[in-house]
């Protein structure tokens, strides 16, 4: 019985099938809240309202021919996109949802998982460098360096602005801090400015507006992505997506109070505190325009760190007088 | 590590071919090079076998969004050769179609601004609002591109009192509409933080390299062809010359929104005061010997035609300066010592009309047959094996 | 100032490198100088009268010479210069020193005409395709263009 769970759990829930439908569904809701909020309509044919798009796309990419640059470093070319998905699907796995037990660790669940899940999602920046690098095409380099330039920028203020809530918790594990916030959710107030941080951070992570500078389409023409098409494309664009469904995860689950209520609850639970972070996200992209790779690096450093040694101040202080 | 990056002659950012060729170094341009060329298609080799009046419906084509600029400089140049005034009513509503041409295009060219800065939201409602003036020049001429409302003496359409009332309505949706965007939309610090500084051309350096327009009026330069060549409506309308002195993208920003609003007013002014009378006057066939230069002030800057006459039904030479060929000069130096990201921005920046500014024969290159197709790669090899090696006689240094 | 101003200050400032100057229609005036006296002309124009825009520089053939104009803008209207170069000998001073941005212009006059600018600071041609046969000018009056008669392929002639 337990083999059996173990088995849905990795394939089907929070595992690769989950993945795929909830992060085209999530794709779909961005889609549809940006063009709303530029008063245009979104998809809207594919499906009813357009709910079927994204999966449209993806296999449309998936049936286009493969085109592999001459001069790319074949191996590491061909390689990326499915390594590349393997990480962000390994990630998704680490967050709470069920198949957990509080009182002992498991292979889901153990404590320091806050800091893979955080590890594993900061691999596909590099994996993004190595894409543009093997392409050896000057477009490509250029949103390479450009990705890590940003990488610089905001990975220090975000992992600061996750880390701590689970200080206030005292715990370095998933599944205990968004029981910790369960059982006490005024304490969730705190740690506001560390949301709104968090935010700022992932839409950096994720290369959305404003910090879509890699592959800023009408400068670099297609940044990392420039020289990959066909089902290379494809598997880069789901890992995208993927990482939208995974980083909204981790920042429900730890600063809104993670998901309680098992199987069911617990997914109704999950779905509507990621929709909810992910319409912020949105929000925020409709609402700005795109700044260079120079700004973002200054930007973060100069308000968003300290803004996160500031939060983590917080914390301490009321860990030491409250609790 | 410095290399050369080929912006064109295919790119996003461009929506004709041109190729920009810049010498990087990480992310600041030292060097840029402009090659045009690509567009060129033999106009005024052809103008001089149509007759006039054909040659209006070929300078009605050297562009998309500017069209009516061009047909209106021929056809002012043409009257005043031949000495024949157009009666006022035909004026007024030819200059009534080029304002509302200048608002369409200011409206597209925000729109096209934003999205080069990755503000798409902006983009989006400008163009929604671009519809509503093409929906009154639909009404007013019929087409909502090519107005063809010119012809020699006059115009050929009339406007009546239900058209005046609608274009009237619009003028006043899209005043409201405008003025609430740009209080939120320019005010967005990510957007005016992204285009301040950038495409930096100081005023001496605009006086000396002949840049014409928006990008001159940002320069704080007071160069506009209405207020220096008063030709027929402009001596009777009241309007400002709009500058800004900030001389970097931001201030052509702001130039085009005051000079928006500006048109809005002249807009209003002209279709109130819209006198009765005909529309057009009979032209003649033929013109005597004689010559003019027609000036005009088309979205993009000043719009130059050198007509010359001989005495038969076609014209001697027809020598058109469309806007951006005399942006080019500037767009060079704005461009180095700026970052690549802001390449589509400084370039965006000039308004750039690229089919305007090209005009002759590219046919002989099917000809002859010989096509060269380079593949990317090659391009890259000829970008690094260039800077590499000495360079070719052809290549003059430019001492500015 | 006004035609009639302009028009006496250049008269009491280059009177003697003037051949003919006209104004025939309001704000427009000519002024024709002989080849050599042009750069002294524009420079002069630029620093006591303050004309630097040059609108464009348009060449006509005109059979047995070229005739160059210089079309300048200023606050009042336009001034035009122009000069006639034989045709057996097609070479005319650049205004590049005096005016930095007339360079394009000069090299579509160099481009569509065939005439040779002197000490132009770039002599690349500027409109012309890469492999464009050399000796061919297209704006003179004896270049004609001769359409290829068009080939639908699979198609009747």
């Amino acid at each position: 019985m337990a083999v059996v769970k173990t088995l849905l759990y990795l394939l089907v829930y929070p595992g690769i099938i989950f993945l795929f439908v909830y992060s085209t569904f999530c794709e779909w809701f961005d889609r549809k809240v940006y063009a709303r909020l530029q008063n245009r309509m979104g998809p809207t044919h594919t499906g009813r309202w357009g709910i079927l798009q994204p999966v449209a796309d993806f296999f449309k990419l998936m049936s286009k021919e493969d085109v592999v640059p001459d001069q790319a470093d074949k191996r590491l070319f061909n390689l990326l996109p499915i390594v590349g998905l393997a990480i962000v699907g390994t990630s998704g796995l680490l967050l709470p949802v069920w198949h957990f037990n509080l009182a002992q660790s498991g292979f889901n669940s153990f404590s320091g998982d806050i800091i893979v899940i955080l590890y594993l999602l900061s691999l596909p920046t590099l994996i993004f460098f190595l894409a543009g690098w093997s392409s050896t095409n000057y477009f490509s380099t250029i949103g390479g360096t450009r990705v890590l330039t940003m990488f610089f920028g905001y990975e220090v203020p975000l992992f600061m602005a996750v880390l701590s809530p689970a200080i206030l918790a005292n715990s370095w594990r998933l599944a205990e801090i968004a029981a910790f916030y369960q059982k006490k959710p005024w304490f969730i107030l705190p740690n506001l400015l560390g949301f709104v941080i968090a935010l700022i951070c992932v839409q950096a992570k994720l290369e959305r507006t404003p910090f879509d500078i890699p592959h800023a389409e009408t400068e670099i023409v297609g940044g990392t992505f420039t020289e990959y098409s066909g089902k290379k494309l494809a598997f880069f664009r789901l890992m995208t997506d993927i990482e939208l469904v995974v980083s909204s995860g981790l920042v429900a689950a730890v600063f809104l109070g993670g998901f309680p209520g098992g199987l069911w609850l617990g997914l109704l639970n999950f779905v509507v505190k990621t929709l909810f972070v992910i319409f912020l996200l949105s929000l925020l992209r409709a609402m700005t325009s795109r700044i260079r790779v120079d700004q973002v690096v200054s930007f973060a450093w100069k308000y968003l760190a300290p803004l996160a040694v500031l939060q983590l101040l917080i914390v301490i202080l009321i860990k030491g007088l409250l609790l | 590590m410095k290399f050369t990056i080929p912006i064109g002659p295919q790119h996003p950012a461009l929506k004709e071919p041109i190729s920009l060729r810049m010498t990087v170094d990480g992310e600041f341009i030292r060097d840029a090079d402009i090659r045009l060329g690509y567009n060129h298609r033999g106009l005024e080799k052809l103008a001089e076998e149509k007759t006039w009046i054909q040659n209006i419906y070929l300078t009605e084509r050297i562009c998309g969004i500017c069209s009516h600029s061009h047909s209106t400089c021929y056809v002012q140049g043409v009257e005043k050769l031949m000495e024949i005034t157009p009666p006022k009513r035909g004026n007024y509503i030819r200059y009534l179609v080029s304002e509302l041409e200048r608002i369409h295009s200011h409206l597209l060219w925000l729109g096209v601004a934003g999205h080069e800065a990755g503000f798409d939201s902006f983009f989006m409602y400008t163009w929604r609002d671009r519809e509503v003036v093409m929906d009154i020049l639909e009404m007013i001429s019929g087409n909502r591109v090519h107005y063809a409302i010119n012809t020699l003496g006059g115009v050929r359409r009339n406007l009546d009192e239900m058209q005046v009332k609608k274009s009237l309505e619009g003028m006043e949706i899209l005043k409201k509409r405008s003025e609430y965007y740009f209080k939120i939309g320019v005010n967005e610090p990510t957007f005016v933080a992204r285009l301040a500084g950038v495409g930096y051309l100081s005023k001496q350096q605009a006086i000396d390299l002949c840049a014409v327009g928006p990008t001159a009026r940002a320069s704080d330069i007071p160069r506009d062809v209405r207020r220096d060549d008063p030709h027929a409506v402009y001596d009777e309308v009241p309007f400002d010359v709009c500058t800004a002195d900030t001389c970097d993208v931001l201030g052509r920003v702001v130039v085009r929104v005051k000079e928006l609003m500006e048109s809005y007013k002249i807009c209003d002014f002209l279709l109130r005061n819209l006198p009765a009378g005909d529309i057009a006057v009979k032209a003649p066939r033929k013109a005597k010997p004689n010559e003019f230069l027609s000036r005009y002030e088309a979205p993009r800057g000043e719009n130059t035609h050198y007509i010359k006459s001989n005495g038969s039904d076609k014209p001697e030479r027809l020598k058109v300066r469309a806007p951006t060929l005399a942006n080019y000069a500037a767009t060079v130096e704005m461009l180095k010592n700026g970052f690549i990201a802001d390449i589509p921005l400084i370039f965006a920046a000039i308004d750039p009309c690229i089919c305007c500014a090209e005009r002759t024969v590219e046919l002989i290159n099917g000809r002859t047959g010989a096509e060269k197709i380079v593949r990317f790669s090659e391009l890259r090899k000829l970008a690094e094996d260039r800077f590499k090696k000495l360079p070719p006689k052809r290549n003059a240094v430019w001492p500015l | 100032m006004t035609d009639v101003e302009i028009m006496e200050k250049t008269k009491s400032l280059f009177g003697d490198k003037i051949v003919e100057m006209t104004n025939p229609t309001e704000r427009r005036i000519f002024i024709k100088v002989e080849p050599q006296n042009l750069v002294p002309l524009i420079a002069g124009l630029r620093k006591d009268l303050n004309i630097t825009y040059v609108a464009t520089i348009s060449g006509l053939d005109l059979g047995e010479s070229f005739e160059i104009l210089y079309h300048f803008g200023h606050d009042h209207g336009s001034l035009t210069v122009r000069t006639q170069i034989p045709r057996a000998n097609p070479h005319v001073e650049s205004i590049c020193s005096v005016i930095p941005g007339a360079v394009f212009y000069e090299r579509e006059l160099q481009d569509m005409f065939g005439l040779i600018v002197d000490h132009i600071p770039d002599a690349r041609p500027l409109v012309v395709p890469d492999d464009w046969p050399a000796n061919n000018f297209p704006l003179r009056k004896d270049w004609k263009y001769e359409r290829p008669p068009e080939i639908i392929p699979g198609g009747k002639k």
